[in-house]
């Protein structure tokens, strides 16, 4: 290996001899010459027993020609001249060693060399030519050297590569796992101020076989720790399907399925919390559908025990009627304007034939329909710099609620808007605004104005500084919810992580 | 009034609509293989390695920032009806592709498949991290994924491309062949010039924005001493820029390469030491001068050269 090594490094300063001196070695004499010298070179890489007979050969080279060269030379003036009667001298005293080096040197020094008289390039030419092919058959031996060298240094690759798949094939079988942090401090007006430690959570995916994968989000909070999401889902169906199952968000809206530190937000919107119950959880099945169509178009059908993290009005864990289940059908589709603009529609309807809550035994179905628009400028050449998302989401809740004696029918109508402006490739910031009612008392609502700014120190380390304004058209909210709050929140990620393509 | 949606009329034509759409989409491309390229100089390669037998489709435009190519929904569809997948790997389409993978619904070119065909396999890499670390800033941890920047690993491409093709379509082997050939003579040609046209690139000294150039440097012999970046992917700190500022007067840096990033910064480094600023894409496709492979690395390094005399 380190004698290999060795032939491999001469041999390149062979070749390099003759490539780094191009204007040096254009005149044709001086290129025979340093393909001679080259060759010699060569010979005694492959084999440095010879160094010895290479030396002679260069020796008896000068002896023989060292009239050719002392003819080519003398034509020359001052310096020049003096260079090559030196080689000249020292070779006719037999000290060849001596007149190659000179001769080596004055070759480097004196590059004006080049521009050698053409008559007596004539009889230069002469006097080579017949060297010339053998000249040549070194600088091929040359090239095959380097071709060996190559591509012995990509079965190295190979080889590395390989051992690089041994070693990481134990990792392999683990699941890809990450770890998002996400805290804040917060004031909230007359409340008061809090140190949240909101959620520590732990992603871990993988997949299960050829035919399907399977991703958890666990997440502990100051509360205690939960299963956010475990789910499996199908990878390949046929006919453009996908089916889901097990605990995950379900595909309602655009934010309302946004882990709440995905969100451009500090807090999720008011609407989504009072009018979902949070971010949109559920128990149940999936089955999405993408459609043929030249542009994207995607429905979902779902049934699930209920929808919604903060959702009370159903229990996950009490067996009923079939018709005390949500069902939803979701279509979304997506349109690009121009290169750089583009929009997003989608419209959710959740759907629960049968709601049987505390005080009204009887119950009522339940009409949950959301519609979400989303604009986004993403200049190709720049979204790492630039760009302006606007979102906004809709919602219509229909249902009966227990009132003094009997259940009344009550509809409530919300949502919140907001613009999202790049500043460059770290920070950003934005407005947002919200409604929201409250589901039992629709008469009554919260408004919230909130400009934020957020500054992404890199993909990974979030800082976010957020003010609310918080108006209620009611008395008697709470102190919590209500007036000026400020938060300051910290997110950061460790491990991989992504919530995928529905959190984008 | 929701439910009106599923009565049986409706149902009965938004099935048709979805009969006809597909029987439409089955007619157009049923002659030949549907190819989806994530990046155009890849999508050239594979024209010339499938000539008529393909057609291809491709999701990044060639302006983009390499890391930072916008997931569109609009790329699913066209994911959903390709027959393989051309990708650069090494992690470099990690930010986009896997995820719309998940939706595209087109199990033919998974990870893993024979229709996802990876271009890297059995690629020389360069900048292969020795400790992973993300306080090391973006990292490659299979090494740098700009290698289509080096016309000789570009071989190796159309190689990749080749066998991947006639993995998926065994019938067509000979044609892919053969076209491979022919391709690979052709670049071997065009890299012949490009090297006795590089040659004044040979030890210049340059500085990147982000290490997108080293493949090329490599081959060209230019030698990089530092980058805008303060580590990759990162944006750099005040003092980051002061030190580079004098590590380009100290070593005579000639100049700096910067694509799709903020020109600000550039400029203003430019400003201080007199470096000559050069705007060059990492990736082809982003004119009509570079629209094909062979193009882009002839417009890439004939804009060096140029840049260089300059200097």
């Amino acid at each position: 290996m380190h004698l290999h090594s060795r032939h491999a490094h001469t041999a390149r300063l062979a070749r390099g001899f003759a490539d780094s001196y191009p204007d040096l070695f254009s005149d044709y004499f001086r290129r025979c010459l340093c393909l001679f010298l080259g060759r010699q070179l060569v010979q005694v890489a492959e084999r440095p027993s010879s160094a010895r007979h290479s030396l002679r050969l260069v020796r008896k080279f000068i002896s023989d020609h060292h009239l050719v060269l002392v003819s080519a030379l003398t034509g020359y003036e001052g310096d020049q001249f003096f260079g090559g009667s030196m080689i000249m001298v020292l070779s006719t005293l037999r000290m060849p060693i001596l007149g190659a080096s000179a001769l080596v040197s004055f070759l480097l020094l004196f590059p004006v060399l080049g521009l050698a008289q053409s008559s007596e390039l004539e009889s230069l030419r002469a006097t080579v030519k017949g060297m010339e092919q053998q000249m040549q058959k070194a600088l091929e031996r040359i090239d095959q050297l380097e071709k060996e060298k190559s591509s012995s240094s990509a079965r190295i690759g190979e080889v590395e590569k390989s051992v690089q798949a041994v070693q990481s094939a134990p990792t392999a079988l683990n699941p890809s796992m990450g770890l998002v942090l996400d805290a804040n401090v917060q004031n909230l007006g007359k409340a008061g101020g809090n140190f949240d430690f909101r959620s520590a959570e732990l992603g871990i995916a993988a997949s299960v076989d050829p035919f399907a994968r399977m991703y958890s989000f666990i997440n502990g909070t100051k509360d205690g720790v939960e299963i956010d999401e475990a789910a499996a889902i199908t990878s390949s169906l046929p006919y453009n399907l996908t089916v889901k199952g097990g605990r995950f968000l379900a595909d309602f809206g655009r934010f309302p399925k946004v882990h709440e530190h995905e969100l451009p937000f500090v807090n999720e919107p008011l609407s989504v919390q009072r009018m979902i119950g949070g971010e949109t959880q559920a128990d149940g099945v999936e089955v999405n559908y993408l459609f043929p169509t030249p542009f994207f178009l995607r429905a979902t059908l779902g049934g699930y025990n209920k929808i919604g993290e903060d959702n009370d009005q159903v229990s996950n864990s009490k067996p009923r009627s079939w018709s005390q289940f949500t069902y939803l059908g979701r279509l979304s589709s997506y349109f690009d304007l121009t290169d750089n603009h583009s929009v997003e529609l989608g419209t959710t309807m959740a759907y629960t034939p049968s709601v049987r809550l505390a005080g009204d035994p009887s119950g009522g179905n339940r009409i949950l329909n959301g519609i979400d628009l989303t604009y986004r400028y993403q200049p190709l050449s720049s979204a790492v710099y630039q760009g302006v998302t606007w979102g906004s989401e809709f919602y219509f809740n229909n249902q009966r609620f227990p009132t003094d004696d009997t259940a009344n029918r009550s509809k409530s109508y919300g949502g919140y808007t907001y613009a999202d402006l790049k500043l460059n490739k770290n920070w950003s910031t934005g407005f947002q605004v919200d409604y929201a009612p409250i589901v039992d008392a629709p008469a009554q609502r919260t408004m919230s104005y909130s400009p934020y700014l957020t500054w992404n120190l890199s993909e990974f380390n979030r800082l976010r500084l957020e003010y609310y304004y918080l108006n209620n058209n009611f008395r008697g909210a709470s102190k919590a919810e209500n007036g000026n709050q400020i938060f300051l929140q910290w997110t950061t990620v460790i491990g991989a992580h992504t919530h995928g393509f529905l959190s984008r | 009034m929701k439910m009106k949606l599923f009565s049986c009329r409706s149902w009965k034509t938004i099935l048709l609509t979805l009969v006809f759409l597909s029987l439409q989409t089955g007619v157009i491309f049923a002659q030949q293989i549907r190819v989806v390229a994530t990046w155009p100089a890849l999508a050239d390669i594979t024209k010339q390695v499938g000539k008529e037998l393909v057609s291809v489709d491709t999701l990044a435009t060639g302006v983009e920032d390499p890391h930072g190519v916008p997931m569109k929904p609009s790329f699913v569809p066209r994911l959903n009806r390709a027959d393989v997948l051309i990708l650069i790997g090494l992690d470099d389409e990690h930010a986009w592709i896997p995820a719309l993978l998940e939706v595209a619904s087109n199990p033919k070119i998974l990870l893993g498949r024979p229709g996802y065909i990876d271009c890297s396999v059995g690629i020389p890499v360069l900048d292969a991290p020795t400790r992973v670390d993300r306080a090391e800033g973006d990292l490659h941890p299979k090494g740098n994924p700009h290698y289509l920047l080096d016309p000789v690993r570009a071989k190796i491409v159309a190689q990749n491309i080749a066998t991947g093709l006639s993995r998926n379509f065994p019938q067509h082997q000979q044609a892919f062949e053969k076209n491979l050939k022919a391709y690979v003579a052709e670049l071997d040609n065009w890299i012949g010039r490009w090297e006795k046209m590089a040659a004044p690139l040979r030890g210049v000294k340059f500085v990147e924005y982000h290490p997108e150039w080293i493949y090329l440097a490599d081959r060209f012999g230019m030698s990089r001493i530092g980058s805008v970046e303060l580590k990759p992917g990162i944006e750099p700190t005040p003092n980051h820029i002061v030190e580079l500022t004098q590590q380009i007067k100290q070593d005579k840096a000639r100049l700096l390469i910067y694509g799709s990033q903020n020109p600000r910064i550039p400029q203003q480094i430019s400003n201080e030491t007199g470096i000559k600023v050069l705007r060059l894409y990492s990736g082809g496709g982003s004119g009509p001068e570079t629209d094909s492979y062979i193009k882009w690395i002839d417009y890439t390094v004939r804009t060096l050269v140029q840049a260089v005399s300059q200097t």
